[in-house]
Parts: structure tokens; C-alpha cells; sequence
């Protein structure tokens, strides 16, 4: 079943300015007051890269992580679906999931995943 | 505030030190350096040790107070400075403003870490957790990873290419074959690792568009030194090296969160900082040692200390300018990416190295002439913690 995209971006109640992650004062005008923001849309692929020496946890060849700005302008970092970089390009079309990104005390720990759009 | 001196400086050679504890380390480099600044039994104010994992690599806490212990300067008051990859440069800053203030006389500070002990998959963990633990450490994303997009990033912007990196690596790697403390004494060859067809099986891609060898290795090590005032200090033999200016400054924990991610704006104020209480501009540096965990940040450092304009850090390598004998020298050590990263130890190690070259005391393959003014970076974080200090040397 398609799980909902479970982050959630602070927009300043004072300036506008958006958040993610999470800050107590706003990183423009230091309002503590902030309006909750769902991830809306597609997202845009703003840089990526592919990590081949990885870190504790990850029994894999190699892992695509990237960070994207959704159609709300919320820009946030998730895996990326894909056998390479070679169909990766900075600013194409990604559509966002929430899906398994790693295993940890044998429970899928879930987050972005985010797939090329051809 | 007072006129703050090192007078002591030392450190044990960076590589895998199977055969040392943490503990070994930091007292092997405190106690060249106690030798180094002529303190012979005499002890010390106050410690400040420069660690970022004991905790989770050693399962040891509390190290300050274990190492004063083992060295016999009870009572000096001790403790250990926890700032990821900037913990010796924070360690550096804390002893600085102790002396300075007029609270203490003479300071330890020494920075050590012992990353070898766990395996590389550990490791990368280890440093990994220093991301946010939310909105990337779930994800996988290492530190190499974090510089791989930073890198793809500053390529499309300014047209950094792989040749600059390389640049990096080769000057750094044959700085570190005349350095007899670097982890990495072996001298790159360029056809190996980027001409030939098979560079790719010597230099694999390990954070595209990064390969093995624009990375730092992994190390142990440690490296201290001796603080005091500058007016004690000029009772002593050697040359005094002063504390004439130092900076830090934060950024966002995340690259996403910054205007534009490829200004390392904590590197540009920490190092004006520096620079402003120095009274000196970067023009007046004669050495650097910047912090090049990997080859992109020795570039893009050099031009947001203002060594260089945006987009020509790159060129300035492959044209020699940052090489002994060139404009500004950086890296003479070999840097992070030959003398190695023991991550709490690297802040303290480039103080040492610009100790060394300011009191004129190297070979002439590494020692640039009649040097003045040095300056160093050490980078936390994803550039989210810097520190820059600008030394001189003392004429007495």
C-alpha cells in the first residue's frame, strides 16, 4: 500500500521562510511561530551523488541520495531509484515515495525515495 | 586580553597504529611537545583535548581527565573538547581564550583520535553522525557523499573540472612522501589514477563525482601543543610563534537549507575574523594549511579565505600557484589528504605544521623562506563549524 510522505516543513507565520529540517527560531527572522507543510507534488532534482564506500548498515554495492525541491519549494534529501547516475541529471522531474530506505534491529526504517521521471 | 604564544609543538607520525591506545597517542605528542617548549617536569594550568570519538570508537569518556592522570600534571584542570572534525581546532581555541584571558599561564592542548581501530564500514558510520539525524543520517549519506554533491554542485557553477581535483591529490600526495609524519607516503601517478584506461580499477568512484583519491584516508594520530603568554614566552629558547588572529562561525546543519549551497559562508567569516584580528589580509599569508578532507575543499577553501576568486581555485593548482614556490603555498604537509585525518587531531596538526614552518625549522623541499604568517582552516561538520587561526612569527 502507497504509505503518505511523512515529513513535514515549517513555514515561518512571520516572514514565510520554509523549514526542513525542524528549527525552534526562524533561520531569517527568529519567529518562533510556524505553520505546518506537507510535500506537494513532483519534485525537482537539485544534485545527487552516487556512494560506493558505505556506512555501517547498508549491505549494498552502492547507494543514489539526492536532494529535491518539491513543487512547494521544500527541498529535503531522500535515496534515489535508479542503476546509475549515468540517468541522473540536475534538475529533472523526480517523483517522490515513502518507501524502506534501510533495515535497523530488523525493522524497515522508512523515508524519500525519490524516481526519475522519463 | 593578552598576546597568546605557542611555544611547544609536537606530533607522532598519522597512519594505522595498531599497536597504540588512544591514551598512547595523546601522551606521546603532549610530551613532545612539554619537551618541544623546554617545560622539562614542569606541569601545566589547564588541559584541553580535542576528540570527537572516543566515546563511540572506544568506548572511553572523560579522556582529558585519564590523560593528565597519566601524565602526572595533577591538579591542572582538564577537559575534552567534542566538535566533530573541528574538535582540535576548538580544543586550539579554548586554550587560546584560557591564556589570553589572564586565567591560566601555560595550557596543554592536544588533539588525538583512533579511527582505526573499528572497521572502514564503522568508521564511515561514525562520522556519518555527524549529519542530521533526522533529515540525512537515515538516508546513508557519509561525509563523502555530502562533499560528492557539494562537488557536482560547484563544478556546474564555477567549472571547477576533475583535472583541478587532481591537482590536489598529486601536489598532496607528493607533499606527504617528505612529510615523516603522514599516513600517506606515496607519491600518485597520473597516468595510474586518471589518464590511463585502467585508472578507473586504480580510482574507483567512491562519492561520484569523487574517486578514492580526492578522499582523506582514515587515521590515527595526535599532535599537541603549548601555550602561554607571549611576554613568558620570549624568556624561553625558541622561537615563539604568536596567536595573532582566530575565528569560528557556523552555517546550517544541512546544505539544502543554505541560499546557495556551494558558499561555505562559515568559512569566509571565520577566516575574516582571523584576518581582522590579526590585522592582516589574505595577501600577507605566506603558508596554509587548509582543511582537504577532499580535493574539492582545498579549492573551494582557498578562494572563500580569499587566497583567490571564485571560481579560480582550481586553476591556481593546476598552475602551480598553491605549491612550494608558488603564490600562496597550502598543504605543504601533505594536508588531510596525505598526512591523514585522525579527525579530533587534525586542528591541533595543522597548528603544528604552521609552528614548524614558521619557526623555519624544515627541510628546504617543504620549508617556504623567511615565512611570516601562516593560516589554517579546520572544517566541521559539512562546513557548518569552522575555525580559522592566523599565526605569526615573533621577532624578539
Amino acid at each position: 500500500m502507497k504509505k503518505e510522505i511523512a515529513i513535514t516543513a515549517y513555514k515561518c507565520k512571520k516572514c514565510g521562510k520554509l523549514h526542513y529540517p525542524y528549527h525552534d527560531r526562524c533561520l531569517a527572522c527568529k519567529s518562533r511561530e510556524f505553520e505546518q507543510i506537507k510535500p506537494q507534488g513532483n519534485a525537482k532534482l537539485l544534485t545527487y551523488t552516487a556512494i560506493f564506500n558505505l556506512p555501517w548498515g547498508f549491505d549494498q554495492r552502492f547507494l543514489l541520495i539526492g536532494v529535491a525541491e518539491f513543487e512547494n519549494k521544500i527541498k529535503a534529501m531522500g535515496q534515489i531509484k535508479a542503476d546509475s547516475v549515468d540517468q541522473l541529471k540536475v534538475g529533472m522531474k523526480v517523483k517522490p515515495s515513502w518507501e524502506p530506505i534501510r533495515v535497523q534491529y530488523g525493522e524497515d526504517v522508512y523515508g524519500l525515495k525519490f524516481e526519475p521521471i522519463p | 586580553m593578552r598576546d597568546v604564544a605557542i611555544i611547544g609543538a609536537g606530533m607522532i607520525p598519522f597512519g594505522r597504529r595498531d599497536e597504540d591506545t588512544l591514551m598512547d597517542m595523546l601522551a606521546y605528542a603532549s610530551l613532545k611537545a612539554l619537551d618541544d617548549a623546554g617545560l622539562g617536569d614542569k606541569s601545566v594550568d589547564a588541559v584541553y583535548v580535542g576528540n570527537m570519538g572516543a566515546g563511540m570508537l572506544q568506548h572511553q569518556s572523560a579522556i582529558a581527565s585519564s590523560l593528565v592522570d597519566r601524565l602526572n600534571l595533577l591538579p591542572a584542570a582538564a577537559e575534552t573538547v567534542e566538535n566533530g572534525p573541528a574538535s582540535g581546532g576548538s580544543a586550539v581555541k579554548n586554550g587560546l581564550l584560557a591564556v589570553a584571558s589572564g586565567y591560566y599561564d601555560y595550557v596543554l592542548v592536544v588533539g588525538g583520535e583512533k579511527m582505526r581501530e573499528v572497521t572502514g564500514w564503522r568508521a564511515t558510520d561514525f562520522v556519518a553522525t555527524m549529519t542530521h539525524p533526522q533529515a540525512e543520517y537515515p538516508y546513508g549519506i557519509t561525509l563523502p557523499g555530502m562533499a560528492g554533491m557539494f562537488t557536482r554542485l560547484y563544478m556546474e557553477k564555477y567549472g571547477v573540472t576533475r583535472e583541478h581535483l587532481l591537482a590536489i591529490s598529486l601536489k598532496n600526495q607528493e607533499m606527504g612522501t617528505l612529510n615523516p609524519y603522514a599516513h600517506v607516503e606515496m607519491a600518485l601517478d597520473r597516468d595510474g589514477i586518471f589518464d590511463s584506461p585502467h585508472a578507473i580499477v586504480n580510482n574507483p568512484v567512491s562519492a561520484d563525482p569523487l574517486h578514492l583519491y580526492d578522499l582523506c584516508p582514515v587515521s590515527d594520530g595526535a599532535a599537541a601543543i603549548i601555550l602561554c603568554p607571549l611576554e613568558m614566552a620570549k624568556k624561553l629558547t625558541k622561537p615563539p610563534v604568536l596567536i595573532a588572529g582566530f575565528g569560528q562561525a557556523t552555517d546550517t546543519q544541512t546544505l539544502q537549507e543554505r541560499d546557495d549551497p556551494t558558499d561555505l559562508k562559515a568559512v569566509t567569516l571565520a577566516a575574516q575574523k582571523a584576518f581582522e584580528m590579526a590585522k592582516l589580509k589574505p595577501g600577507d599569508i605566506h603558508v596554509a594549511e587548509l582543511h582537504d578532507a577532499f580535493t574539492i575543499l582545498e579549492i573551494a577553501e582557498s578562494e572563500h579565505v580569499g587566497f583567490f576568486k571564485k571560481g579560480e581555485g582550481g586553476k591556481a593548482a593546476t598552475a602551480g600557484k598553491t605549491r612550494l614556490g608558488g603564490q600562496i603555498p597550502i598543504n605543504l604537509s601533505g594536508g588531510l589528504k596525505a598526512r591523514g585525518h585522525p579527525v579530533g587531531a587534525t586542528g591541533v596538526a595543522q597548528v603544528v605544521d604552521i609552528v614548524y614552518q614558521l619557526r623555519h625549522e624544515l627541510p628546504k623541499n617543504r620549508q617556504v623562506q623567511k615565512a611570516e604568517n601562516g593560516l589554517t582552516v579546520n572544517f566541521g561538520g559539512f562546513g557548518n563549524n569552522v575555525l580559522a587561526f592566523v599565526l605569526r612569527r615573533v621577532q624578539l
